[in-house]
């Protein structure tokens, strides 16, 4: 390695590189130990926890796209009680710096996780996906109206010190609204994007090609969008630390993100082609800041040139 | 690359990381390894892109090999007898594991189902395989242009019924076929090793996507708790 400075923050917390791993595309952080260390990243976010065990959809839950898939997995997980007795402990031995994604169908289930965690060490912070429906108000989804979103992320902030991230959908209806709700609630960064809510049809079966008809669109077939939606609530934010995501699979991908605003990265669907992609990914973007001059990764955060 | 287990499986890129998206899964179907270098062998049946991409490639294309990859079938403790049982493209795993087993002492009988005598696999090639283990070939098509007329489990089952004494059935091929072995299993109380095979994004846990359901209401994952799962640890109804 040169000496390119890979080190970021996101607020308050700093990260040694700009690259985490996406929720729901690297386990627990733990399952892919041999092929790309979680310790090795910025960090991991892990697979979004509910209070209790969740079983998931039906299959089929997956459907190859041009430059993506489609998933409908259900927010299949193992709850946020053996999460924290069997998956923590390891990812705090290895010096992971984890984030946990948080779900749930009412205000009390991201209460529930998150109040567990607090009773442990080693978590870095919280992620709040917020592209679930609220049973209780009729299954709008927290992150389509900005009223529940600010109520929710109020909440979950009177619950925990940690970084509080809010992972933002790009199926909400106003972009900059819901951006605005969420650090009106004491958001201290915001993630995106989520998945982009599709289809997929087999026309010899005349049928979805998904148990649950609509899935999340991933990988780089999305990524444009994403860029777009980093740097528009960039502009109108600019002081909000963002987290951009959404089909990077190159460093110069990375870098990107980086310029249109964004503090750090994840990397999700890439994982599933290459299981080193972050890490090659981290060796491409210290290869372009050497080849650049860039000393520090974070002088690149923002600075397009418009 | 480790010396795989038979009913393990590769994920393999096509196209040059292009297209396809994904990368496909074949089982492995023979492994060599020299003093730097190792070799595997696949077969591969054409029925979409990512299989059609290997039509015709050059010798010496270069491609990227994930694997092995999941569980296999357990050889360490080898059964005295098996009915290996092959739906289509489900012999790899099976031939593999009837060559690894040939100096094991277990006996090897594998049914091979097919639609047409025209879509056996090296019929001769099989035979061999399973002589060598002191079993038989026994080749079936559904419309009886070659072996036995009719399905590959109702060749097992009549054997089953005549007195067959295999310890354990060994499958891989389509669900329907895998679950009639499931239930052959279940009725002559033998173990029922199936080989399965669903859509896979990843091949490596991480993805929940090639999930079979279990009769506790939870889930399996194909590529890593598999490929090879007991007939029932699998709830066929739901799946
Ligand atoms: C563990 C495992 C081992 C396998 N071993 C072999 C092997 O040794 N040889 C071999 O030829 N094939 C094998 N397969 C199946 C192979 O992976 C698929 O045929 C391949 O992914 C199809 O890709 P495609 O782009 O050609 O077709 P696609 O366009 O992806 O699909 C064409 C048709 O095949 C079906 N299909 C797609 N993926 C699968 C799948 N994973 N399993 C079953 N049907 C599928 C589709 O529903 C569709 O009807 C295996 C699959 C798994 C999961
Ligand atoms: C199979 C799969 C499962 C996912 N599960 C979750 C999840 O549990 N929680 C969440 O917030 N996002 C989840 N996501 C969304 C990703 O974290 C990410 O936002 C999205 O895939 C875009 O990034 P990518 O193109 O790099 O994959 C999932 C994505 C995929 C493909
Ligand atoms: S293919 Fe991704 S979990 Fe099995």
């Amino acid at each position: 390695m040169s000496g390119v400075d890979l080190t970021t923050a996101v607020g308050a917390l700093e990260l040694s590189n700009p690259v985490l791993a996406a929720s729901g595309t690297f386990g627990y952080g733990l399952d892919l130990v041999d092929l790309c260390p979680p310790e090795s990243l910025g960090g991991v976010v892990t697979k979004g926890l509910s209070p209790r065990p969740r079983a998931g959809a039906p299959m089929p839950r997956i459907a190859e796209t041009a430059s993506g898939m489609l998933n409908a997995i259900g927010l299949e997980n193992i709850g946020v009680e053996a999460f924290c007795r069997e998956k923590l402990p390891e990812l705090r031995a290895r010096g992971a710096v984890v984030i946990v994604n948080v779900f749930g169908e009412s205000p009390g289930d991201y209460l529930r996780v998150i109040e567990r965690c607090e009773a442990e060490e080693g978590i870095h912070g919280y992620e709040l996906n917020v592209s679930c429906p609220n049973v209780s108000s009729g299954g709008m989804e927290f992150g389509h109206d900005p009223i529940l979103l600010q109520a929710l992320t109020r909440s979950c902030r009177e619950a925990t010190a940690r970084p509080l991230w809010v992972k933002l959908s790009p199926n909400a209806p106003d972009l900059a609204g819901t951006a605005r709700a969420a650090v009106d609630g004491g958001a201290d960064a915001l993630a995106l994007i989520n998945t982009i809510r599709g289809m997929a049809i087999d026309p010899w079966a005349r049928r979805p090609m998904l148990a649950r008809t609509f899935g999340g669109l991933s990988g780089p077939a999305i990524l444009p969008v994403a860029l777009r939606m980093v740097f528009e609530v960039h502009r109108a934010l600019p002081e909000v630390p963002l987290v951009g995501l959404g089909g990077i699979e190159t460093g110069l991908d990375v870098v990107r993100f980086l310029l249109a605003g964004a503090s750090a990265v994840q990397v999700g669907t890439a994982t599933f082609r290459r299981p080193r992609a972050m890490l090659e990914i981290l060796g491409e973007l210290d290869d372009y800041c050497d080849r650049t001059g860039t000393e520090r990764v974070r002088d690149l955060v923002g600075a397009l040139e418009v | 690359m480790p010396r795989p287990v038979p009913g393990q499986f590769v994920m393999v890129e096509s196209a040059g990381g292009g297209l396809p998206f994904w990368r496909r899964a074949f089982s492995v179907a023979g492994f060599g390894a020299g003093e730097e270098s190792c070799w595997l062998d696949l077969m591969i049946r054409e029925v979409g892109p990512g299989t059609a991409f290997w039509r015709g490639v050059p010798e010496g294309t270069g491609t990227r090999v994930l694997g092995p990859l999941g569980n296999g079938f357990p050889l360490e403790e080898p059964p005295r007898s098996v009915a290996l049982v092959a739906g289509g493209i489900g012999l790899p795993p099976l031939l593999y594991a009837a060559r690894e087993l040939a100096g094991a002492g277990t006996r090897c009988d594998l049914f091979v189902g097919a639609a047409t005598a025209e879509e056996l696999i090296d019929p001769e090639g099989c035979a061999r395989v399973a002589a060598d283990t002191g079993g038989v070939l026994v080749p079936c098509t559904d419309d009886g242009t070659a072996g036995e007329a009719g399905l590959v489990t109702g060749a097992v089952e009549r054997r089953l019924r005549d007195g067959a004494a295999w310890s354990e059935l060994w499958a891989c091929g389509p669900n329907p076929m895998l679950r009639a072995v499931a239930e052959l299993g279940r009725a002559y109380g033998l173990p029922a090793l199936l080989a399965m095979e669903e859509r896979m994004a990843c091949g490596l846990g991480v993805c929940l996507g090639c999930v079979v359901p279990t009769p506790d209401g939870g889930h399996l994952r194909v590529c890593t708790e598999g490929p090879v799962l007991r007939g029932d640890a699998v709830d066929w109804e739901a799946l």
